[in-house]
């Protein structure tokens, strides 16, 4: 009895230990590295789900960006999807929507990276694999990552314009970060510096997020990109062809998927 | 509040509770000092009864009203062991047998198999066929074959049956063992029911550390590199040739982490109870050919098909070429049962004729099997041999499983550069893997010694160890907890 009282109190404490931590949903360790919470006390205190809100002026921009309908371009694209963790959810999907439509894909995935890594010592890189691989049509999945940087404007502005002059003339759509909490204006500039019809608002959307409280899951991370092919056609300045994927896909081609990673201290 | 009443006791489909999760700690808090109380000679009934009750309430957390099934089997089966072991007439003692088999083998053919045989049948006459929309109970495999041997050992006399229904109903729903195993054997586990006795201290911390080491494997473990895995899964012919192969090598880690985690967890929370399961994994991936890798591999189900498959076939008593068929039959039947599909089947069979090889084999390599390059070779083949198989158990489809094979051998290789960059982005992942097979280096009785170390040390110790376990999973609780891959069996 005495030995069950001891185990009880092991595990009890920790209870108490892991309950107390939670009330303060995430003790920063560093500046990059915080101490996870078990979420407990949100059980318990029913502490709300963090939404993120949308600022009126960034839908102002999407409002004013908007174009007409242009029609869809339906040859076969060579497109590079290129972007941080978030290309984890969003590149097998994108890769099914390739199978089905014909399209190549190139997805490049840099895990951590931001704007500011792409935009700066990344520049080269990107114009790298442009030059590689000669896509036709950019998908961009960034942002994720500088959802809290002070100055936005200051700090990621530069370096978003950086990437769309990379692009040259290629037509492009930069999917928006799928906010977790209100951004501090990594929306506003990405929106501010994409052509019109080029950036598609995530913020606002409904997600199913992981354990991490960040990254979509696996199936919503499809349902986004979803989202994504179904704006394309009417508010995209360039649509291409893009059906739902439908099982048993077509057939790869050699080479037709091709799937990337980057180091992440280059 | 009523929303953490609703986590602790209401039943939400397809999210099935976990050793490893919090609410099953929470409802353990509660749990343990009633036991505690209880787990006294002078009380065992009202133990067994209140065990059953948790069991029963466990069950139905993970499986809702599915929990009707477990007790209608428990029911139906102690009746008949009671008519089979008090009838003299052989007719009727079979005939009982029949009855509790169709019973049970029923309700696990019509949840698990019955999609599976009318999808075939449609496609060999070319009718079209509506797929029933059937849930598979949780575990119900497991329960099932402990149900079939409980009532073949009653007939063939190995053991009698219990007294009363209470003992049965324990036994079969004893909630460390009921989802995913081991499974437990009558003969083995009566006994211990009959003569409870309570845990010593040393049976309560062994357990506890069997219970963390459980955690680590599956939480920290295998939940982290399946991340990985998953998206070389996900996109078979996505990733490089080097990318692919490290994804069929973190899957071949990942499966015996998770499940021998599960099985580390069952049978240390049993023994914090004061029960005694046997072992289930023992290194399997040390194993120098496929007959050593079975007996290391889900032991609970291979000595189970040995004893009720294999030996009533005939075992090796009917000739060579027999023994051939009857070690594929029983692989067979092996792959069906952990899943209705014919990747499962083929699985099994892959297996069987992988033992066949290697019981012809083995008396022409005499001496030669003890010389260490010898050894060497054998390890790696069995290791090959035995991964690639699993790329059959994890890919989606029997198509994406060859393009997941294929991908190593036509994919593009990235040279040094891109294992830098594998390296530089898979960090963590890489020394979980390390961390794992060094695991296998060491010796056998490395863990017994660190368990024993562990049930000597001070309190503080132990509860540090906990916390910072816990807090372990935590920080490395990234994605989403998959559940454990033999729930689906």
């Amino acid at each position: 009895m005495r030995h069950y009282r001891e185990l009880w109190l092991i595990l009890a404490g920790g209870f108490a230990l892991f309950f107390v931590l939670s009330v303060f949903d995430g003790i920063a360790l560093t500046e990059d590295y915080e101490l996870r919470s078990a979420g407990f006390a949100k059980a318990v205190f029913g502490g709300r789900e963090a939404v993120a809100e949308v600022p009126e002026h960034v839908e102002e921009i999407a409002e004013e960006a908007k174009v007409k309908d242009v029609p869809t371009d339906t040859t076969s694209q060579t497109i590079l999807f290129i972007g941080d963790s978030m290309l984890d959810g969003l590149s097998p999907r994108m890769a099914d929507y390739c199978l089905q439509n014909g399209h190549k894909l190139v997805s490049y995935r840099w895990y951590s990276s931001s704007t500011s890594k792409w935009g700066a010592q990344g520049t080269e890189f990107l114009r790298g694999i442009l030059a590689q691989y000669k896509p036709t049509y950019v998908f961009i999945c960034l942002g994720a990552n500088e959802l809290f940087v002070s100055k936005p404007a200051e700090k990621c502005g530069p370096a978003v314009e950086r990437i769309l002059e990379s692009l040259g003339r290629t037509p492009y759509v930069w999917i928006g970060p799928p906010n977790w909490k209100p951004d501090t204006g990594i929306n506003d500039v990405i929106a501010s510096k994409s052509a019109p019809g080029c950036f598609f608002l995530s913020n606002g959307m409904e997600f199913e997020r992981k354990k991490d409280g960040a990254h979509p899951t696996a199936a919503s991370a499809v349902e986004w990109l979803d989202s994504v092919m179904r704006w394309m056609p009417h508010n995209c300045a360039h649509p291409i062809r893009m059906e739902v994927p439908q099982k048993p896909l077509p057939a790869k081609a050699p080479g037709q998927i091709i799937i990337k990673l980057r180091n992440p201290n280059e | 509040m009523q929303h953490v009443l609703d986590l602790l006791f209401g039943y939400h489909e397809g999210e099935p509770m976990l050793f490893s999760s919090g609410t099953f700690w929470a409802l353990f808090l509660l749990f343990l000092p009633l036991y505690a109380l209880l787990s006294t000679r002078r009380n065992r009934t009202m133990m067994l009864a209140f065990v059953l009750l948790f069991s029963l309430f466990f069950y139905y957390k993970s499986s809702g009203l599915f929990v009707g099934l477990l007790a209608a089997t428990s029911v139906v089966d102690w009746g008949l062991s009671q008519v089979i072991a008090r009838s003299s007439s052989r007719a009727m003692r079979r005939a009982c047998v029949g009855v509790s088999l169709v019973f049970s083998l029923g309700i696990l053919g019509y949840f698990k198999y019955a999609n599976f045989f009318m999808m075939n049948l449609s496609a060999i006459v070319g009718s079209n066929f509506q797929p029933l929309e059937l849930v598979l109970p949780v575990g119900i495999s497991f329960y099932t074959f402990q149900s079939v041997s409980y009532i073949i050992d009653v007939y063939k006399g190995t053991i009698a049956p219990t007294r009363r229904w209470l003992d049965y109903a324990f036994f079969l729903s004893f909630f460390p063992a009921l989802v995913a195993g081991p499974i437990v054997r009558a003969k083995d586990f009566l006994g211990q029911i009959a003569e409870h006795r309570p845990a010593s201290r040393h049976d309560l911390y062994y357990g506890f550390w069997l219970v963390l080491v459980g955690v680590v494997k599956k939480a920290i473990v295998a939940d982290y590199i399946a991340q990985y895995n998953d998206l070389i899964f996900q996109s078979p012919t996505g990733y490089n040739a080097f990318e692919t192969l490290m994804g069929i090598i973190g899957y071949t880690m990942q499966i015996y982490c998770d499940f021998s985690g599960y099985s580390d967890m069952a049978i240390g929370l049993a023994l914090v109870m004061g029960f005694r399961l046997n072992e289930n994994f023992n290194f399997p991936y040390k194993s120098q050919n496929l007959t050593d890798f079975w007996r290391r591999w889900h032991i609970s189900l291979s000595t189970w098909l040995r004893d009720y498959v294999y030996i009533p076939l005939g075992g090796n008593r009917k000739g060579t070429a027999r023994t051939y068929v009857n070690n594929m039959a029983t692989m067979l039947v092996g792959g069906l049962w952990h899943g209705a599909a014919w990747k499962f089947v083929f699985w099994g069979g892959m297996h069987g004729a992988g033992l066949a090889v290697h019981k012809a084999a083995k008396p022409h390599l005499g001496a030669w099997s003890d010389v260490w390059p010898v050894r060497a070779l054998s390890w790696l083949v069995t290791m090959v041999f035995v991964a690639c198989l699993w790329v059959f158990f994890r890919a989606d489809s029997w198509g994406d499983s060859w393009l997941v094979l294929r991908q190593v051998f036509v994919g593009e290789w990235p040279g040094m550069a891109g294992v830098s960059a594998f390296a530089s982005a898979r960090m963590l992942w890489l020394a979980l893997m390390v961390l794992i097979i060094s695991a296998h280096a060491l010796p056998s009785d490395w863990r017994m010694r660190a368990g024993e170390a562990f049930v000597r040390s001070r309190l503080w110790v132990k509860f540090l160890i906990f916390v910072i376990i816990v807090q372990a999973v935590l920080q490395l609780q990234g994605e989403d907890v998959a559940p454990f891959i033999y729930f689906q069996f």
